[in-house]
C-alpha cells in the first residue's frame, strides 16, 4: 500500500469515527427528557393550562412526533451540511456563535502553537546536549512543573500576582483592542504564557529522552569523525530522527490541552473565546449551542488523532505501508 | 488428564502443580472473598432497599435488630454508592498489590532499593500516603466543613489579614490585622469553612476517584488488551479499531454533554471516565502481552500443555503487571485533574467538597485572603506531581532497561 493509498485509508477511518460520535450523541438527545419541553410542560402548568397539550406542541415544533429514525436522518444531515441550529440565549445562529468564539480562542492558540512547536524540542534538544548540567536540571524541573500544575490554577496565580498586585498586566480582557497590536499581545501574554507552560513540559521530556539516544548513535561518531560542525550535526543528524516520536506527543499534548484548559483559561482571563461560549450555553441551557460546541470540539478531536497519525507515517521513511 | 503416563517426563500434572488447581482458591482471593463480597452486598443493599433520605446503617440496625448496639457503637454512617465501591476497590489493593509484595518479600526489598534511590519519588511516596490515610480515616475524625459567618476570612496560623475584611476575629488584633490561630490552621474562607476541613474531605474524593477509577480503567483495559493480543485475526484487528474510536472521543466534553442532558454526581463522574478513559491501557496492554508471549517461557509452557487461560493468567498478565502499574499511576493525574477542573467552574458535584470547588470559592477573594486558592491549589498541584515522580520510579525501579532512557 503506497502513503496515498494509506492517507485516503486513514481519512475515511476518521470519517467513520465522526459518524459513529454523532450517533451516540444523537442516542444521548435521544434517550434523554429534552430540557425545553419539560419547561414548556412547567410553564403550560403555572398559567393554568394542560400540561399534555403542551407538550405535545413542543414536540410537533420540534419534530419529536416522527418516528426515530427520521429524526436520526435529519440529525445526522443537518450536522454534515452545518446546519446546526439556532441558539436561543444568543439570538443567532450556532455556527455564528461558533464562528465569533473562535475569532478570539484563536488569537491566543495560535500563538501559543507556534511557542510550543518551536520552544519544546529545542529545549528538550539543549537539554539533552548539557545531559546532567545545571541547565538539565532546572530544564526538567521546569517541565515537571509545567506538566502538573493545573492550568487555572497557575493562570489565577500569575493573575494576581502581575495583575493585581504588579499590574504589568490589565486584568480585564478588552475585545475592541485590534488583533494585530501591542495591546493585544500585551494582554494575551499571561494566558498564552500558561498554556505554553502547560504543553511543553512533556514535549521538552520526550524530545530530551529521544534525542538523548541519537546523539550517541553511530552515525552521529561518524557525521562528528567528518567533522560537521555541532549545529549542523545536531539540526540534521539528531533532530531529524527525533521529530518523529515527538510529533506524535507534540500533537497529542495539543490537543490534550486545546480540549481540557482552554475552556478554564478563557474563563480565568475573561476571553470570550469557544470555552467561554461552551460554558455560557451549559449554564443558560441553550441546547443547541452547547450541541453544537460539543460536535466541534469532537470534530477537532478526530482530525486532531488523523494529523498525528498522518504526521508520524510522513515523518518517518522507514516505515512499510504493507502491515497498516 | 495426565497421571496416566508418570514415566513422561515431559509432561506435567498441571492439577498437581501446588496452588494451580482449577478450583483452589488463593489466600488473596480468599480474602478478597470475606471482606469484599460483604462490602458488595452492603452496596446492593444500600441501593436496593434503603431509601433516599435513610442512613444505610441506621437502616441496617433497625432491620438487624441490634439499632441498640448500633446506637452504642455510635454507627450511623450513610455511605453513598461511590464510598462503598472506595472501600471494595482498598480492599482489592490490599489484597492484590500490597499482600503480594509481602509475599514476594525478596523481590520487594530489590524493589524497594531501586525505588529509594530516587528521592523525589520517595517524598512523592510519603505525600501520597498521607492523602490516602487522611483520605480514608479523615472523614470519621474531621466534620464536614460547615458555614459559620462570624468566621469568614480567618487567616491560617502565623498569618495575618487586614482588620476591614473580617467581621469578628478569632484570634488577637494587632496593628489593625487579624492573626490567625490554631483554632483554623489553615484559615476559613468567605462562608467561614475550615480550610483544613475542606483540604481533608477533598483528599477522600481525590482517593476515591484515583481508586476508583484506575480500578475500572484496569478491569477493562487488561482485558481487552490481552484478549486481543491472544485472539490474534480479524478478532485483533476489529477489537484494536473499536479502542481507537474509544480513544477519539474527548471525554471531558462527552462528559460535559452527558451532564448537560442528565445531570451528573460523582459516581457519574466516575463511571465516564472509567468507561472512556482505558482505550491507551488496552493499547498498551496488548503491545506488552504480545511481546511477553514471544518469550521462550511462555513457549515452554505452551509445548508442556498448558491451557490459553493458563499461560495469560499465570504468565502474561503477572509479567506485564508491573508496566500495565506504571502505566495507570501515569494516567491518574488526568483524571483529578479533570474532576478539578470541572468543580472549579462549579459544574462538577456539589455535594462533595473538592479541591477544584474550595480553588474556585477563593477566587474572589485571592487579592487579601490567599490561602483560600493557594492551599487547595497547592494540595492537587503535590498530588499531581507525586503521581508522575511515583511513575518514573516505578518504571525505573521496575525495568532497568529504561533507566538509560529516562535517567535524572
Amino acid at each position: 500500500m503506497g502513503l496515498a493509498r494509506y492517507v485516503a485509508a486513514r481519512t475515511i477511518w476518521a470519517a467513520l469515527v465522526s459518524f459513529i460520535i454523532v450517533t451516540v450523541t444523537f442516542l444521548l438527545l435521544a434517550l434523554a427528557p429534552n430540557p425545553s419541553i419539560s419547561q414548556a410542560a412547567t410553564q403550560a402548568a403555572l398559567e393554568g393550562g394542560d400540561p399534555a397539550t403542551a407538550v405535545e406542541q413542543q414536540e410537533q415544533l420540534r419534530g419529536l412526533d416522527q418516528p426515530l429514525y427520521v429524526r436520526y436522518m435529519d440529525f445526522v444531515q443537518g450536522v454534515y451540511t452545518l446546519e446546526w441550529g439556532w441558539s436561543q440565549n444568543r439570538a443567532q445562529p450556532v455556527t455564528e456563535a461558533l464562528w465569533q468564539g473562535i475569532y478570539y480562542t484563536a488569537q491566543y492558540s495560535i500563538p501559543w502553537t507556534i511557542l510550543t512547536l518551536i520552544i519544546g524540542p529545542l529545549v528538550g534538544l539543549y537539554s539533552a546536549a548539557n545531559m546532567y548540567s545545571w541547565k538539565d536540571h532546572l530544564a526538567t524541573g521546569f517541565a515537571f512543573f509545567g506538566w502538573a500544575i493545573p492550568n487555572f490554577f497557575f493562570g489565577i496565580i500569575l493573575l494576581v500576582i502581575f495583575g493585581v498586585w504588579l499590574q504589568w498586566f490589565p486584568i480585564q480582557y478588552d475585545t475592541s483592542v485590534p488583533v494585530f497590536s501591542l495591546a493585544n499581545a500585551h494582554q494575551l501574554f499571561l494566558p498564552v504564557f500558561v498554556l505554553v507552560t502547560g504543553s511543553i513540559g512533556a514535549v521538552m521530556r520526550v524530545s530530551r529522552n529521544e534525542s538523548a539516544e541519537f546523539q550517541n548513535a553511530d552515525f552521529m561518531k561518524t557525521a562528528k569523525a567528518k567533522g560537521v560542525s555541532p549545529t549542523r550535526a545536531y539540526a540534521y543528524h539528531v533532530m531529524r530522527p527525533t521529530m518523529v516520536p515527538l510529533s506524535t506527543t507534540i500533537v497529542s499534548q495539543l490537543l490534550v490541552i486545546f480540549l481540557g484548559s482552554s475552556l478554564l483559561i478563557e474563563i480565568v482571563f475573561g476571553i470570550p473565546g469557544l470555552g467561554r461560549v461552551t460554558f455560557d450555553a451549559l449554564i443558560n441551557q441553550d441546547t443547541n449551542l452547547v450541541l453544537g460546541a460539543t460536535l466541534l470540539f469532537t470534530f477537532i478531536a478526530v482530525i486532531g488523532n488523523l494529523i498525528e497519525d498522518l504526521v508520524f507515517t510522513i515523518m518517518d521513511p522507514r516505515i512499510s505501508f504493507d502491515d497498516r | 488428564m495426565a497421571t496416566q503416563k508418570p514415566t513422561k517426563f515431559d509432561q506435567v500434572d498441571w492439577d498437581n502443580l501446588t496452588g494451580s488447581g482449577r478450583f483452589k482458591i488463593s489466600i488473596n482471593m480468599k480474602l478478597l472473598l470475606v471482606t469484599g463480597v460483604p462490602v458488595l452486598l452492603l452496596g446492593l443493599y444500600d441501593h436496593f432497599l434503603v431509601g433516599d433520605r435513610e442512613a444505610t446503617f441506621v437502616r441496617l440496625g433497625e432491620d438487624l435488630g441490634l439499632s441498640s448496639q448500633f446506637e452504642a457503637l455510635g454507627l450511623d454512617f450513610n455511605p453513598t454508592s461511590v464510598d462503598i465501591l472506595f472501600v471494595f476497590t482498598i480492599f482489592l489493593f490490599l489484597w492484590y498489590l500490597v499482600l503480594p509484595l509481602y509475599q514476594n518479600m525478596r523481590m520487594t526489598k530489590y524493589y524497594w532499593k531501586e525505588f529509594k534511590r530516587n528521592r523525589p519519588a520517595v517524598i512523592s511516596l510519603i505525600w501520597l500516603t498521607i492523602i490516602f490515610v487522611g483520605g480514608v480515616l479523615g472523614p470519621f475524625f474531621v466534620a464536614m466543613p460547615e458555614q459559620d459567618l462570624f468566621a469568614a476570612y480567618q487567616p491560617p496560623v502565623f498569618g495575618s489579614i487586614d482588620q476591614v475584611h473580617v467581621n469578628q476575629c478569632v484570634g488577637e488584633i494587632s496593628d489593625g490585622r487579624c492573626q490567625g490561630t490554631w483554632e483554623y490552621p489553615l484559615g476559613t474562607t468567605r462562608g467561614g469553612q475550615d480550610v483544613l476541613a475542606m483540604v481533608i474531605h477533598g483528599m477522600t474524593v481525590t482517593m476515591q476517584i484515583a481508586f476508583i477509577t484506575t480500578m475500572i480503567v484496569a478491569a477493562i483495559g487488561i482485558t481487552f488488551g490481552t484478549v486481543s493480543a491472544y485472539a490474534g485475526g480479524w478478532v485483533d484487528e476489529i477489537m484494536m479499531r473499536f479502542v481507537d474510536i474509544v480513544l477519539s472521543f474527548p471525554t471531558l466534553l462527552f462528559f460535559l454533554l452527558i451532564l448537560y442532558i442528565y445531570g451528573a454526581g460523582l459516581g457519574m463522574f466516575i463511571l465516564v471516565f472509567g468507561l472512556f478513559g482505558w482505550g491507551a491501557t488496552a493499547r498498551y496492554v496488548r503491545s506488552k502481552a504480545l511481546s511477553v508471549s514471544e518469550e521462550e517461557f511462555v513457549k515452554a509452557t505452551k509445548i508442556s500443555g498448558a491451557g490459553t487461560y493458563r499461560i495469560v493468567r499465570r504468565h502474561v498478565v503477572p509479567n506485564t503487571a508491573s508496566s500495565i502499574i506504571t502505566q495507570l499511576t501515569l494516567i491518574i493525574p488526568g483524571f483529578l485533574l479533570a474532576e478539578a477542573q470541572l468543580a472549579f467552574l462549579g459544574i462538577g458535584d456539589t455535594a462533595v467538597p473538592t479541591w477544584g470547588q474550595a480553588i474556585s470559592s477563593g477566587r474572589n477573594a485571592i487579592d487579601f485572603a490567599p490561602w483560600i486558592v493557594l492551599v487547595p491549589g497547592m494540595a492537587l498541584f503535590l498530588t499531581i506531581l507525586a503521581f508522575n515522580f511515583l511513575g518514573d520510579a516505578i518504571l525505573d525501579a521496575l525495568n532497568p532497561e529504561a533507566e538509560a532512557e529516562s535517567e535524572k
